[in-house]
């Protein structure tokens, strides 16, 4: 079974086409990037993905789960970090992810709340309400609450953003033990860096538009980095620099 | 912040949508000044002039509380949506030119959106209803200073509740006081509480004094100028308190409402988000203060006006349901709902929760009011009907509007369709109960047949509008 079987996906907002007729899938075990300019479609598959939104054509599978008719068995099988970090605004961090743990019934729920605030060393903020928390806590404190019931794929919309150096060196060691474990992550991210260290294959959008997929061995076999890539298949119109 | 209020709107709906709401007020107006002569026998004109001011004057302050609001879009999560009154945090704008702006804005949009259009359907009708046109200009002028009478109150109250617990109570009692001087005491006249009616109380069709209608203009726009100015002023800017340390009581709440099952998650955080946000306290306030105003009002008719209506209690219960919406609203509204989007939950999932923490909330006021009502006017007998109607017409219109509106009751309500569905929706039932409570003194079984009979239709679509949330809601989303 693949992680991700995407055929033929499209999704319009009104007269504006986001997404148009995207087709790739994703082996289970891998480290997936997916990378565009704004307004690429990056967000808008990532929430079709995730069971968040219906699609207008097309069709996908998460572990094998209908991404458009069972959104919700999508949503408990997998965790994911939104593009904007919203944790609710009357709960304390450990309370959101005690009440994350209890929707996806997670046993041990109190140890498991533990680790993951010692992990982003939130035990100090456990007691501040999520609203008067910091935009890198808030962000934490929504990666914790993707990791708590440990999922097979991870979907994961800028994740880094907001995240000291440390927290990020942090963040990206795990993920790359997640993926040593065969779990599945699917990485949307403008830090190229980043992914060019942890993926192994990536898809390029451009304009809702599929315009290139690879494998990250190809790249590094034709000394190609991931910045490289994306410059010569978006960038290339890029006009207005001062 | 005009266009970001009219996109907002838009968002929900279309701009279409958006833009037939004046027509919907248009007709609205069109259709009780043109019907104005047929009732005039039954309530003279002067007293619709005085509910119509009153109702203004009402709304104004229900939708001015530029205090609170302002300090919730700071304080409030919102995901992907941000508001302009947050700006002064980045852009060289003080947050007192944020509050007045949104003030500005807000007296511009209903002006523009709800009086106007309603002066149009009636200047349109007093070709059939054969009014004046210089009355009805008089009549609109009057309409929109009780209305910025109303909205400045309130912008000063609710500024001033932030700043000043003992400011904020020593303007309440005051008005309090006039208010039972006026209404209680007859000490005073209703111009000194609602210096505009002095204006229309001045003018043809109910008067004929120029400068005492000038003066009360006056008096009227200068109240309004100076309660704004004064809210303006008395707006901190450093609006935002220390991060507060929280005791961490979620899982008590989660204990607690372990009888919820599948909900219990949900309902949990409903109510230790109303009880953090002070939103309790405040949803209780707007609970308690309509039922109190529906007392007046009907002391007042029977009193007042001594028009004999049979009010009794089961009218009372009816009545106390369509409060409930407003109640609804203001649970949908609490927090944002964006992070629910990371989770296996549905939207009819959290609107069920949210109903249920409603009714948690709400049953022992309303049952409270309803038996209170009940013992003060010797009408105990009465509880057997009145508390059936009472949970029946609160569960119908509640669940409703839930139906109609989902997670965002105060802006899908501004889609005219889905109002015209809601007004016959919430309407209807509550006019068949009134009329029929009405006679249950001459004629009690036909009277408490005919409620029974309501109720159980009302009751019959309750469980059809609660069922049906799922089909509706079952693929929407959060954003």
């Amino acid at each position: 079974m693949k992680a991700i079987e995407v055929r033929g996906l499209s999704k319009s907002y009104g007269d504006k086409l986001a997404l148009d007729s995207v087709t790739f899938e994703v082996e289970q075990g891998t480290f997936f990037g997916c990378f565009g300019p704004n307004g690429a479609g990056k967000s808008t598959l990532l929430r079709l993905l995730t069971g968040q939104i219906q699609p207008s054509a097309g069709q996908a599978t998460v572990l094998g789960i209908d991404c458009a008719t069972q959104g919700l068995e999508v949503k408990r099988s997998i965790g994911i970090v939104p593009e904007v970090e919203s944790p609710p605004s009357y709960l304390t961090a450990w309370e959101f992810l005690y009440f994350t743990g209890k929707v996806r019934k997670v046993d041990d729920l109190e140890k498991r709340i533990d680790r993951w605030l010692d992990f982003f060393d939130l035990q100090e903020a456990r007691g501040t309400l999520c609203r008067d928390l910091s935009k890198g806590m808030r962000q934490k404190v929504m990666l914790a609450s993707a990791f708590i019931h440990e999922p097979k794929l991870l979907f994961l919309d800028e994740a880094f953003i907001n995240l000291d150096p440390i927290f990020q060196k942090r963040l990206r060691d795990y993920l790359l033990k997640l993926r040593s474990e065969g779990r599945t992550i699917f990485l949307c991210s403008h830090i190229l860096e980043i992914a060019q260290r942890l993926c192994q294959e990536v898809i390029v959008l451009d304009k809702g538009r599929l315009v290139a997929r690879e494998l990250m061995s190809d790249l590094q076999g034709r000394n190609e980095s991931l910045e490289q890539l994306f410059m010569r298949l978006v960038g290339e119109g890029d006009t207005n620099r001062p | 912040m005009l266009r970001e209020e009219y996109r907002l709107h838009v968002n929900y709906s279309s701009a279409r949508v958006f833009f037939s709401m004046p027509a919907y007020v248009f007709a609205i107006a069109f259709f009780f000044a043109a019907t104005l002569p047929i009732m005039e026998d039954s309530i003279p004109v002067g007293d619709v002039l005085l509910f119509t001011n009153a109702g203004v004057f009402v709304y104004g302050l229900s939708v001015g509380a530029f205090g609170f609001l302002g300090k919730t879009y700071l304080e409030r999560r919102y995901g992907r949506t941000n508001f302009l009154v947050a700006m002064p945090f980045l852009l060289p704008f003080t947050f007192r030119q944020a509050y007045a702006s949104m003030y500005l804005r807000d007296v511009i949009f209903y002006v523009l959106l709800i009086l106007v259009p309603g002066l149009g359907g009636v200047l349109v009708a007093s070709v059939v209803a054969d009014f004046y046109v210089s009355s009805v200009l008089v009549a609109f002028v009057t309409v929109t200073l009780s209305f910025l009478i109303g909205i400045s109150f309130s912008f000063l109250a609710s500024v001033l509740y932030l700043r000043s617990k003992a400011l904020f109570l020593a303007m309440i009692s005051a008005f309090l006081a006039f208010a039972v001087a006026y209404g209680v005491l007859a000490l005073i006249p209703l111009e000194f509480l609602l210096p505009s009616w002095g204006f229309q109380a001045n003018l043809r069709p109910l008067g004929d004094d120029l400068w005492q209608a000038a003066f009360y203009l006056v008096v009227s726009v200068v109240a309004s100028f100076v309660m704004a100015i004064l809210a303006v002023v008395s707006v901190a800017e450093a609006p935002l308190g220390k991060a507060q340390r929280i005791k961490e009581s979620f899982p008590r709440y989660h204990e607690a409402t372990r009888f919820a099952r599948s909900l219990q998650s949900l309902l949990a955080k409903e109510l230790s988000d109303m009880a953090r946000s002070g939103g309790a306290s405040k949803m209780l306030l707007a609970y308690v203060v309509p039922l109190l105003l529906l007392s007046f009002t009907t002391w007042y008719v029977n009193n007042g006006l001594a028009i004999p209506v049979g009010f009794n209690t089961v009218f009372y219960a009816a009545m106390v349901g369509s409060f409930g919406i407003m109640l609804y609203s203001w649970i949908s509204n609490v927090d944002a709902v964006d992070y629910l989007e990371t989770l296996p939950v549905s939207v009819p999932q959290v609107i069920k929760a949210k109903l249920a923490a409603f009714f948690l909330l709400t049953v022992v006021i309303a049952t409270g009011f309803v038996v209170g009502i009940a013992l003060a006017n010797d009408e105990t007998q009465l509880l057997w009907l009145a508390l059936p109607v009472l949970y029946i017409t609160t569960a119908f219109l509640v669940i409703a509007t839930a139906y109609l509106t989902g997670l965002s009751p105060n802006s899908v309500l501004f889609n005219p369709s889905v109002m015209t569905r809601f007004m016959a929706i919430s309407l209807l039932p509550d006019l068949g109960i009134t009329i029929l409570s009405f006679s249950l003194n001459s004629n009690p079984v036909f009277a408490a047949a005919g409620i029974a009979l309501v109720c159980f239709a009302l009751l019959a679509s309750t469980l059809f509008f609660y069922r049906a949330l799922e089909g509706k809601f079952s693929k929407a989303g959060f954003l």
